[in-house]
């Protein structure tokens, strides 16, 4: 039992281990592809063992996780130094002094540090099927780039996957915190790893940034020993907050909206997309950034209804729209991605600190459907780059006549994150319906403002994409589909086939499976039923012919549309006025929202401080 | 059903300027106005080559315009038909002859009725589209040609081949 | 199946054709004009079917008789009187295919229109999914089956909701003032302008099934009183023309900032009035 969680933990590492050593390209894409089987199928096991599950490691453990914790953060000092900077030498430094002093007052408590439940093991799954099939995919990537440094890059991808399973089954916030730096290693190597001075700024940006959720996370830690003297959530969940202090709390919260790339801190993952491809599939889908929404989905039943709950909706909603106004404005194709993470970074949370069982149900469904849709989206970035040379979304023109399979796996990624049908417009809408319960909170009013206007701002976001890309000059005359390598097709059509047959079975993925997740979180699962495709609320339905009408429109169609020719009929120019001009037609790029940028910052900002001091109870 | 008889009772205009002075737009843009009303024979001016029926031309075609005149007749689905409205259009008018024109709208395009005046009256104008109506009734939906531009027997052009033959020709100034 | 919802919307391109052709002939009365037949519509399309047919490439017009066919799925999914919040989002999914045909051809007209499309999105769509939390407030359910046979009539207490979508029906259905996506005098219908013939005839039906779409909406105001239900959807109709007639177009920012900052403030106030008083 025990061991195969460990094997979670260990396994990842042994194959990084391998890939690192192993002297060939297809021995190491053998390992790599061994990830997938293994952990799908060590996490399936935990998912049918009688969960919760708490464990209580080794004593020498413990000793272990501190000595990896002074010695990762004098890590973090000594590169601070390197690179002459202040910020992360200074932060590490805090860090330092706030650990030793947590050390020294931390009391012997008998709660095990480690505990597997429903939250957990889905957070196993996304990893195991989203995280390995994106290393898959990097050796691939690795093999166009820098075959030389293949090793280690697809090694620390592997490493990764394995901390991101601790980080997700510790219950010790000390051993939490140790993890969370640890993933903000991860994300500092990887970011990296180009060795240019821009990818060395931006990972440097990427280290000060996330160290100051580790130095919240130590704050919690000093403040919940203070107050509550517990240092595990699941002791942090049996304390009652309406008559003890939140600071604790809003420190942990913090420490998500930081680690979750909230504005203002946003910037270190729009960063990340300087460094290979694969870096930001992971980065911001399966691992690193998804912590943010489990924390907070961690801490939901004790800060439901809190004033600190309402002050995150209002911060992760204003983020989900500011973001995704931002992103209009982009014109790089990563970019524009990394910008929509972090606005539905913001939703996910947003529905995480809702906490009621629909809310933490959608918020699964977000986090579910958003891991798998990114990781397509940037292998399909990474296949953009890679074989048509195109990074802006001025450079993608016309991409339909030369590609059409991967415009096709674009559109699906777009299309799911805001169209009916889909997986994350069905948490949206459950949202929507779980806000309308609560029209009497000015949070929850702001909650549905938030969700329709930032989601319509998205929807006119990857339409402005898809009609670059699906522009063209003729009909199709010889029609013929680019050649893919095996891989990168093999994982992206996996992706895409999940997102379709998931958003088609929504009812039952909800009702029987996420839903027995919700119940481990927030002790009571979601009230939603399936019956046949149709989801049923207990305030309305979606029914099964609503959806499958829809993916015939949506996907079927517009794939039957490359096929459909109209023979007998006369084909003209488009109309110029009767004028004979060459147009070059670029997109607009709505500088008008630019300008606002510094003031959307400045609210950021004043929101970010808000919580901390009224929903922590600074004040 | 016979389609044919809805033709004339929802007529599209599509109005272009060859050079004129005006004159006679103004007096299309006044039959359109309250007082003569065209859009009571369900006419409506739709300012788009593509779903139009009735070409309405004034000016003497420039030789700047010969080209937009041409490209926008043959972005225009059959049936249609086309007007020449005022003096200019029929025959050039007092700009006959002169250097930067080309002597009426049947220079480069077919036109099934003149419509004359300096400028043209209102009333006239809408006799001319009434006229212009009955020809639509009868047309066929074939691709119509200018009768300076030969194809050849047994050739087989689609319309962008066919606009392109035509435009060789008025661009190199070889008609009958 | 719902046979009833399903025979309103075969039927509700005819029904549709009606209203735009009465439209015509209210608003040439408005100007002082006799304007044309009642059936004009009627006689646009059945001319449109003569046409010969002319198009820029195949993907393009076939998007165009997807628009139709989405459109048409939007409203059955409106009418047999499922989920609200649904029915409103289906109506993107067919908007997608106008935008994503717009999209398809070189015509700076035509891009620009379905820029414009999205943009008018961008106004209306927050402005209804809270309409349909007001509704969920006033009657309980989603459902819209339940709110046509609820006690309650929404409008008594939705005043500032009501005038609200009131206002925002030209953005819907693109009229004056906020007819920027279609233009006419600007960019000449945007991403319509290069349709024609058979293929311009689904677009132009398309466009009759949204407003027995809108009308709907508008209609579920009266809540279980039916008879309130037509004479609000009477008045509406007569309230967007005149507003069609006397006002001038607006630039786009002007239409999203009048209904980010004016109309949606106007729900917000409503629905938080009445949520804190009902408790």
């Amino acid at each position: 039992m025990e061991k195969v969680i460990y094997s979670l933990f260990l396994l990842p590492w042994l194959l990084a281990l391998l890939v690192f050593v192993s002297p060939f390209h297809r021995l190491r894409q053998l390992i790599t592809f061994l990830s997938f089987p293994i952990l799908t199928y060590l996490s399936f096991k935990v998912w049918n063992l009688k969960l919760p599950l708490f464990i209580t490691p080794p004593e020498w453990v413990n000793l272990a996780v501190t000595l990896f914790d002074y010695g990762l953060l004098l890590y973090f000092l000594y590169q601070g130094i390197k690179f002459r900077n202040f910020l992360v030498s200074v932060l590490a430094a805090a860090q330092l002094f706030l650990l030793s002093w947590v050390l020294l007052i931390i009391p012997h408590g008998e709660t095990p540090p480690i505990y597997v439940d429903g939250l957990t093991t889905f957070m196993y799954f996304i990893v195991a099927t989203v995280g390995s099939l994106i290393c898959i995919y990097a050796t691939k990537y690795m093999e166009q780039e820098d075959l030389d440094r293949e090793n280690r890059f697809v090694a620390a991808l592997l490493w990764f996957l394995g901390v991101m399973n601790f980080a997700v089954s510790v219950n010790n916030v000390e051993w939490f915190f140790a993890l969370f730096e640890t993933t903000t290693l991860a994300s500092y190597v990887l970011i990296r790893f180009r060795w240019d001075s821009v990818s060395i700024s931006n990972a440097l940006q990427a280290l000060w940034m996330n160290q100051i959720g580790g130095i919240a996370i130590l704050l919690a830690l000093l403040f919940g020993i203070k107050y509550y003297s517990v240092y595990s959530f699941t002791d942090i969940l049996k304390v009652n907050p309406a008559v003890t202090s939140m600071i604790p709390l809003g420190f942990l919260a913090i420490a998500a909206l930081v680690k979750g790339a909230q504005m203002p801190f946003h910037r270190w993952l729009l960063g990340a997309m300087v460094a290979p491809t694969p870096v930001s599939a992971i980065l911001h889908s399966a691992t690193m950034v998804k912590i943010a929404p489990y924390l907070i989905l961690r801490l939901s039943p004790v800060i439901k209804g809190t004033l600190l709950a309402k002050l995150l909706i209002v911060t992760t909603g204003f983020v989900f729209v500011s973001a995704g106004l931002l992103a209009l404005t982009q014109d790089n194709f990563k970019k524009i991605l990394a910008y929509s993470t972090i606005s539905l970074l913001g939703l996910m949370m947003l529905t995480a600190s809702m906490g009621s069982p629909t809310a933490v149900l959608a918020s699964l469904l977000l986090i579910l459907f958003h891991a798998v849709v990114k990781a397509l989206l940037f292998m399909e970035a990474g296949v953009i780059e890679k074989l048509f040379k195109a990074k802006y979304i001025e450079e993608i023109r016309r991409l339909v006549e030369k590609a059409p399979i991967t415009v096709v796996f674009i559109s699906i990624g777009f299309m799911s994150m805001t169209i009916v049908p889909y997986g994350i417009f069905m948490a949206k809408w459950l949202t929507l319906e779980e806000a309308s319960n609560f029209l009497s909170h000015g949070a929850y009013v702001g909650s549905i403002i938030f969700i329709a206007t930032g989601s319509v701002i998205l929807t006119l976001l990857y339409f402005k994409v898809i009609g670059v890309m699906t522009r063209k000059r003729g009909e199709f005359m010889r029609f013929k589909l680019e050649k893919l390598p095996f891989i990168y097709l093999s994982t992206a059509g996996l992706l895409a086939l999940f997102t379709i047959v998931g958003s088609i079975f929504i009812a039952h993925l909800s009702a029987d499976f996420v839903n027995a997740v919700v119940a481990s979180i927030s002790s009571s699962p979601a009230p939603v039923k399936a019956s046949g495709l149709t989801l049923i609320t207990p305030l309305s339905e979606v029914y099964g012919w609503q959806i499958i009408g829809a993916f015939i429109l949506l996907l079927i169609v517009p794939i039957f549309a490359y096929f459909v020719h109209f023979p007998e009929v006369d084909r003209v120019y488009e109309y110029t006025c009767g004028e004979r001009v060459e147009t070059t037609l670029g997109t607009y790029n709505f500088f008008c929202v630019s300008q606002v940028e510094p003031l959307i910052e400045t609210a950021a900002v004043a929101l970010f401080i808000i919580t901390l001091v009224l929903g922590g109870g600074l004040i | 059903m016979e389609l044919k008889k809805f033709r004339k009772k929802s007529p599209w205009i599509l109005h272009y300027n060859t050079g004129s002075c005006n004159g006679c737009d103004i007096e299309i843009l006044a039959c359109l106005a309250p007082k003569y009303d065209l859009e009571r024979f369900g006419i409506l001016n739709r300012g788009n080559p593509k779903q139009s029926d009735i070409l309405l031309v004034t000016g003497p075609v420039t030789k700047r315009a010969k080209e937009r005149l041409l490209r926008l007749y043959f972005e225009m689905p059959e049936p249609k038909v086309v007007v020449a409205v005022g003096a200019c259009a029929c025959t050039g008018g007092v700009f006959r002859h002169m250097y930067n024109v080309e002597n009426g709208v049947d220079s480069i395009i077919p036109v099934d009725v003149y419509v004359p005046g300096c400028a043209a009256r209102p009333e006239s104008i809408i006799d001319g589209v009434v006229k212009a109506l009955e020809i639509l009734e009868k047309k066929k939906k074939e691709i119509e040609l200018p009768p300076y531009c030969k194809v050849p027997e047994g050739e087989k052009l689609n319309r962008r081949k066919l606009l392109e033959r035509c435009l060789e020709v008025i661009n190199a100034g070889r008609r009958s | 199946m719902n046979w009833e919802a399903l025979v309103f919307t075969l039927f509700s391109p005819v029904i549709g054709g009606f209203i735009y052709g009465l439209e015509r002939v209210v608003r040439a009365r408005m100007q002082g004009r006799v304007g044309p037949p009642v059936l004009q519509p009627f006689y646009d399309f059945l001319k449109l079917m003569d046409k010969r047919s002319i198009v820029i490439h195949s993907f393009h017009a076939f998007m165009g008789i997807m628009y139709l066919v989405g459109t048409w799925f939007s409203l059955y999914v409106l009418l047999s009187g499922g989920d609200l919040l649904i029915a409103i989002f289906f109506h993107v999914l067919s908007l997608a295919f106008l935008v994503v045909g717009g999209f398809s051809v070189r015509s700076p007209y035509s891009i620009l229109g379905a820029m414009r499309e999205l943009l008018h999105m961008v106004a209306y769509e927050p402005l209804y999914v809270l309409t349909a939390a007001g509704l969920y407030l006033v009657t309980g359910t989603f459902q819209i089956s339940e709110i046509l046979n609820s006690n309650e009539v929404p409008l008594f207490v939705l005043p500032l909701v009501f005038v609200s979508i009131l206002l925002s029906l030209p953005t819907l259905l693109k009229k004056s003032p906020f007819d920027i996506a279609e233009a006419h005098q600007e960019i000449i219908g945007g991403p319509e302008i290069e349709y024609s013939g058979k293929f311009y005839e689904a677009v132009y039906t398309a466009k009759w099934i949204e407003y027995v779409y809108v009308f709907f909406l508008i209609f579920l105001f009266g809540g279980g009183n039916h008879l309130l239900g037509a004479f609000l959807v009477l008045f509406a109709f007569f309230f967007f023309n005149l507003l069609d007639n006397v006002t001038a177009r607006v630039n786009f920012r002007q239409m999203v900032a009048f209904h980010w900052y004016v109309l949606i403030p106007l729900v917000v106030i409503n629905l938080m009035l009445l949520a804190l008083w009902r408790g």
